[in-house]
Parts: structure tokens; C-alpha cells; sequence
């Protein structure tokens, strides 16, 4: 792998006004997708509703309670849960590229997806009775399918101490076309589920509500807190494996913490949601043409940044043929994939 | 009756604009079957509900049925012993458990039929496109059923019963059914609009959907007195957002169970989504449950499924004939 580090000196101003500008924008974002809906939702009254829920704000509501509900336990939660999702995404998905140095990489690349499908489709499988385990059986099953499965890849690519970064993407390949084999049959076979099943697959974000997002919340900050805290040594990572190790590095305990943050972020955002494709592969890319591959702000501009594409996506997806719904991941595609090939003409550079 | 005359006026015109639209050129389809019933003489020659004619020489003694609806006619038609295949999900009545499977719904075993050597097939409209052409470039002879409305539901009965040599016993089950249909729609045909609750349909309920205007359900709820708030939806079954269910704020939640493994789940989640708690159904505990076999199957038990929601939708005109 002959990338050439990347050094882009761009000015810090711009990243820093770009950090701020996507900040200003996510909020922007995300009120207006809580004012948009299929239902037809006055701007003014979506704001008051919002505003009255602030701290020491005393309003008389004149609106109906049907209307509180889907500002407050409908759309806020949904526009949370997409831009929680989004951020994890993208954030895994510039970890795995840096990691392994390789433009394709995406958070799915080491069988996590498939993982989290098969557990998610066994889910789906399963008896009514089992359907009604706290959050549902699904989630569960897919978080730990994902988990599971990143972690036999990890253990199969091991050579004693040491994790080559070819063998990896190899097993995880691999592993992943089996499992995506297993959950092929298990569609063809599930009868009246396969609806549900192909849709979950695409990824949705219709029925999130609060409860989901303060589960998967912890392992959001926690996964993001961790790998925003590597991403000098991913910076060094970029060089070479040995020449970062001589700088100090210790390469397998950086690659086994940021696969570990990387793969839990991505299982909890899978597991409520779907799989959802090409955030975790186009933001990060999309981030690194325009503001520069420095770790330091590439993630946090791609955690923004996704958050603020998945967002949207979803927003698009509720509303584009309402009041029916199109799976996110239809939408995620049909726009990143244009958009990331228009940038790609345009900055025609070494992106890596 | 003058009703019942421009429906019939209306579905022949539609057929008709359909059939030019389509550019066939075969005869006009004789959907509406010939009642004198002394026709069940062969050879028949009919278009099915796909428009396709079918021939059939002498009376056939092998029936293969490739759904649960077809099953339940036939046995409603006293042709049990000439039934040999059936697919996995015929579970009514009882006894179409014990039959030969010859594959799930969409998933025909082509070699199991052809083994079997059935004298005819009757398919459905998920067939029409790859199993029945395969099945008849193999010699085979296949009706299809496609009902889109009640009327053709009793159509399809009818057509059955022609092709099997029971269109007697066809006409009686289905001038039957006409009265039954009749006894509920005579008692809401007086509603007026604001009398009908808005009645919200849940098919499933992750991803919620429901029913669109084109469905059979649809009709049934109409017929049973309520007002479906998902119609104008464009798609057959169409997603539907929880926040469209809200402002529209449903009288009456139906949702059918026993779809696979899920059974009542979508039941459960009209209960106790908690996001649905301010919805006038919630609050007056209008919330039930329909088995789904009665409403989506096209059969004989349409009718009992439109009593059933005819007994949720209207309590006070319907609840002491039960």
C-alpha cells in the first residue's frame, strides 16, 4: 500500500470555520427536520413546542396534544437518532480507512453488517413470545451478531501478536459473504417476514423513539470519545506501520482499541436502525476532499457532517412521497453516490 | 339493486377500457359468469381473472391449488378427494393440512407438480408472471384467480366451480354469500358520513402499513360502515407514518394477526405504542383484533371478515346479531 501521506496544508482557520459553520448548519438541519413532516406542522407552532420544553421557559400551550407528540416523541427523537447514527458512521468509517489505510474501507468492510443481519434475521425468525424481551429481541440479536462477528475476524486475521491489516479485510470479507450467504437463505425461507426483513435491511428510521436513543447513546459517546482521543497517532498511522512504530506507537494496541471503538459505534447505530450504506463510506471522503486528511479534524468534521447527511437523508425518505416512507438507505445512496462522484471530478487529487 | 346494477356497470366499463388499453383483441371476458349453471358441461372454454382463456376437455380430477384462498374453495365445493396438492400454507379448513405440499406461496416445486400430473391448476396473481407461463409451456392446464373487488371474489367462486363441474354448488355458496354481504351493507348504506368512525387498518406494524383504496380490505371497511384513513394512499399496501396515523386521529384501530411468526404483534403495538395513547381509539378502547385470514384471503370467509369488522366499525347496528 503505496499511499502517500497526506499533507495538506490548509489553513486551520478553515477547518476550524468549517467545524463551527457544520455545527451552525447540523442545528439548522435538524430544526427543520423536526418542522418538516407528512403532516403540515406551522414553523411557528414546531418552535414553540420546542422552545416550551426548554428550561425555564413558561408557556400556554395552543396547540394539540396530538401535535406534542409528534414534535416531541415522533420527529425529535427520529432526527436524533439519524444524526447519532449518521456521526457514528462516518466517524467508523474514517477510523477503518485510516486504520487500514485503504479508500474503501467502510464500517462494514469487517463483517459487521452481515453480522448484525444474520442476528437481526434469526430475530425476525423467532417465535412471537420472544418478540416482547425489553427493547425487542432484534436489536439484541443484531447488536451481538456484529460484535460477534468483528470479533471471529479478528481472531481469525491474528498472526500471533501481530494483525495484519490484509489479512483482516480478507477474513472479514470472507466472513462476510458467508454470513450474507446464511442470511439469503434465511430470507428466501421466512415467508410473510420477508417484508419485514428486506425493509429492516435497508435501513429505517420509522419507528425511533427515546427509549432507543438513550440506549444506544452511551455507546455513541463512548466509541466517539475514545477514537476522537487517537487521532494524532492515526495521523502517524498514515506514514507506515513501522515507521509509527518507531515513533512510539504501539500499532496493535491502536489498532485492537480503535477496531473495538470503531465496531461498537457501528453496532449500536445498525442495530436499531438497519443497515444503512454509503454515509461511512462517502463522509469521510467527502470531508478529506474538501477540508484536508489531518485526523484531528477529519473526525470531528466527518461526525458532523454525517449527522447532518443522514439527517437530511431521512428527511428526504419521510417526505418525499408522503405520507409513505422510503427506506433511508435508498436515499442515502441515490444521493451520496452522485454528490461523491461530482466531487471526485472536481478535486481529480490523491485523496489518500 | 339499482345500486348493485351500476356497480356491475362500472366494472364491466372499467374491464372494457382496461382490455382496449392493453390491446387484446380476444373476445370480451365473460367475467361475469353465465348463470344459467347447467354450463358446467365440458369442454369449458372461459377467459380466467388474468384474461387469459383457458380450455379445459372433461371434467378434472387432479386439482392442484397454489394458495390458501383456492384451498378453501375447493373444499367449500365439496372437492376434497380431488384435491392433491396443496401449498404449506393452506391451514384452512383443518383437513388441508394433511394434503400433499407442493411448495410455499411464490415458491411452486415445479417437479412436485408435474409428478403429480394435475388436470388443472388454480394459480393466483403472484403466479401469473413466471410459474404459470412455466407451468403451462409444460402441458399443463391453470386458472388464475385474481379478485380484485368482493364482487369478483364471488366471481372467482364461480369460475371454480365452472371449471370443476360444481357451478351449482358455486352458485348457491356464493348467492349465499351475496345475502350475507347484503344484510351488513343494507344497515350502512343508511349511515351517513359522520357516522362512520375513521377506521385505521394496520397490516403490519414494523414498517407500519396499511391499507391503500385499491384493496379488497379497503372495500370491506367501506361496506362494514367506516371510513378508512389511509385511502387516497397510492399503493396497494403503502407505508403509512405515525404521525399521518396521529392527525388523523383513528376511531376504531383494526389490525390483523397471524402473519408468520409475528401473530400479534401488530395487535400488541396498537395497545401499547405509546406515541399512539392520544389517538380517540386509544382512549375509548376501541382497539381489536381480526385474524387476517378472514380479510386478505379471497374465499368463502371474506364474508364472515366483513361481519367481523362490521361488529368492531359498529358495535350498536351489529353486536346482537352474533
Amino acid at each position: 500500500m503505496n499511499i502517500a501521506p497526506p499533507i495538506h496544508f490548509l489553513h486551520w482557520r478553515s477547518r476550524i470555520y468549517g467545524i463551527l459553520g457544520l455545527f451552525i448548519l447540523l442545528i439548522v438541519v435538524a430544526l427543520l427536520a423536526v418542522a418538516v413532516g407528512s403532516v403540515n406542522i406551522p414553523f411557528s407552532t414546531t418552535s414553540s413546542i420546542l422552545i416550551c420544553k426548554l428550561p425555564l421557559v413558561k408557556m400556554t400551550p395552543t396547540w394539540t396534544s396530538a401535535l406534542e407528540t409528534i414534535i416531541l416523541e415522533i420527529r425529535l427523537p427520529r432526527v436524533i437518532m439519524a444524526g447519532l447514527v449518521g456521526a457514528a458512521l462516518a466517524t467508523a468509517g474514517a477510523t477503518y480507512q485510516g486504520l487500514f489505510r485503504n479508500p474503501l474501507a467502510d464500517p462494514y468492510l469487517i463483517g459487521v453488517a452481515q453480522g448484525a443481519a444474520l442476528g437481526a434475521v434469526i430475530g425476525f425468525l423467532l417465535p412471537s413470545s420472544w418478540h416482547s424481551v425489553g427493547f425487542g429481541i432484534i436489536p439484541l440479536l443484531a447488536f451481538c451478531g456484529a460484535l460477534a462477528s468483528t470479533a471471529i475476524v479478528y481472531s481469525l486475521a491474528r498472526v500471533g501478536k501481530t494483525l495484519p491489516v490484509t489479512i483482516l479485510i480478507l477474513a472479514g470479507v470472507a466472513l462476510g459473504a458467508l454470513l450474507g450467504s446464511i442470511v439469503s437463505y434465511l430470507i428466501i425461507s421466512s415467508g410473510e417476514r420477508i417484508h419485514s426483513i428486506m425493509f429492516w435491511l435497508m435501513g429505517s428510521f420509522s419507528l425511533s423513539q427515546w427509549s432507543e436513543v438513550t440506549v444506544i447513546l452511551p455507546y455513541m459517546f463512548l466509541g466517539m470519545f475514545i477514537i476522537l482521543l487517537y487521532a494524532r497517532p492515526l495521523n502517524l498511522m498514515q506514514l507506515d506501520e513501522e515507521q509509527a512504530q518507531q515513533l512510539g506507537i504501539n500499532v496493535e494496541r491502536l489498532k485492537l482499541v480503535l477496531l473495538s471503538a470503531a465496531t461498537l459505534i457501528t453496532a449500536a447505530a445498525v442495530s436499531f436502525v438497519g443497515i444503512i450504506g454509503f454515509v461511512g463510506i462517502i463522509i469521510p471522503h467527502a470531508v478529506r476532499l474538501i477540508w484536508g486528511a489531518d485526523h484531528r479534524f477529519l473526525l470531528p468534521l466527518s461526525i458532523l457532517t454525517g449527522a447532518v447527511f443522514l439527517i437530511l437523508a431521512d428527511l428526504i425518505a419521510r417526505t418525499a412521497l408522503a405520507p409513505t416512507e422510503i427506506p433511508v438507505g435508498v436515499i442515502t445512496a441515490l444521493c451520496g453516490a452522485p454528490f461523491f462522484l461530482y466531487l471526485l471530478r472536481r478535486k481529480r487529487k490523491v485523496i489518500f | 339493486m339499482k345500486r348493485k346494477r351500476y356497480k356491475l356497470g362500472i366494472s364491466y366499463l372499467a374491464s372494457v377500457i382496461l382490455m382496449s388499453l392493453l390491446g387484446a383483441c380476444t373476445p370480451t371476458p365473460a367475467e361475469e359468469p353465465a348463470l344459467p349453471v347447467e354450463s358446467a358441461t365440458f369442454p369449458i372454454e372461459t377467459t380466467d381473472q388474468a384474461d387469459r382463456v383457458v380450455r379445459v376437455e372433461k371434467m378434472p380430477e387432479k386439482i392442484i391449488s397454489l394458495a390458501p384462498s383456492n384451498t378453501e374453495i375447493l373444499y367449500a365445493l365439496g372437492l376434497e378427494d380431488r384435491l392433491v396438492g396443496v401449498t404449506e400454507y393452506c391451514n384452512y379448513p383443518e383437513a388441508a393440512k394433511e394434503k400433499p405440499q407442493i411448495g410455499g406461496f411464490s415458491t411452486v416445486d415445479i417437479e412436485k407438480v408435474v409428478e403429480i400430473e394435475p388436470d388443472l391448476i388454480l394459480a393466483t396473481n403472484i403466479h401469473k408472471d413466471e410459474i404459470v407461463p412455466q407451468l403451462e409451456r409444460l402441458g399443463l392446464t391453470v386458472l388464475t384467480i385474481d379478485p380484485k373487488t368482493v364482487d369478483e371474489v364471488l366471481e372467482a367462486i364461480n369460475l371454480i366451480g365452472q371449471f370443476t363441474g360444481k357451478a351449482e354448488e358455486a352458485s348457491q355458496l356464493t348467492a349465499e354469500m351475496e345475502k350475507q354481504i347484503k344484510a351488513v351493507t343494507d344497515k350502512t348504506a343508511a349511515l351517513t358520513e359522520a357516522q362512520k368512525p375513521r377506521v385505521f387498518y394496520i397490516l403490519w406494524h414494523d414498517p407500519l402499513m396499511t391499507v391503500g383504496s385499491e384493496t379488497r380490505i379497503h372495500e370491506l371497511i367501506e361496506k362494514a360502515g367506516g371510513i378508512n384513513i389511509a385511502q387516497g394512499l397510492p399503493d396497494e399496501y403503502p407505508r403509512i407514518s405515525l404521525e399521518a396515523v396521529i392527525m388523523a386521529n383513528p376511531q376504531v384501530i383494526i389490525a390483523g394477526s397471524g402473519h408468520g411468526t409475528g401473530q400479534d404483534a401488530p395487535f400488541h403495538f396498537a395497545l401499547t405504542e405509546p406515541r399512539l395513547a392520544e389517538v380517540e381509539a386509544r382512549q375509548n378502547g376501541l382497539i381489536y383484533e381480526i385474524d387476517s385470514d378472514l380479510t386478505s384471503r379471497p374465499g368463502l370467509r371474506i364474508v364472515d371478515g366483513l361481519e367481523k369488522l362490521a361488529e368492531f366499525i359498529h358495535p350498536e347496528l351489529f353486536k346482537e346479531s352474533q
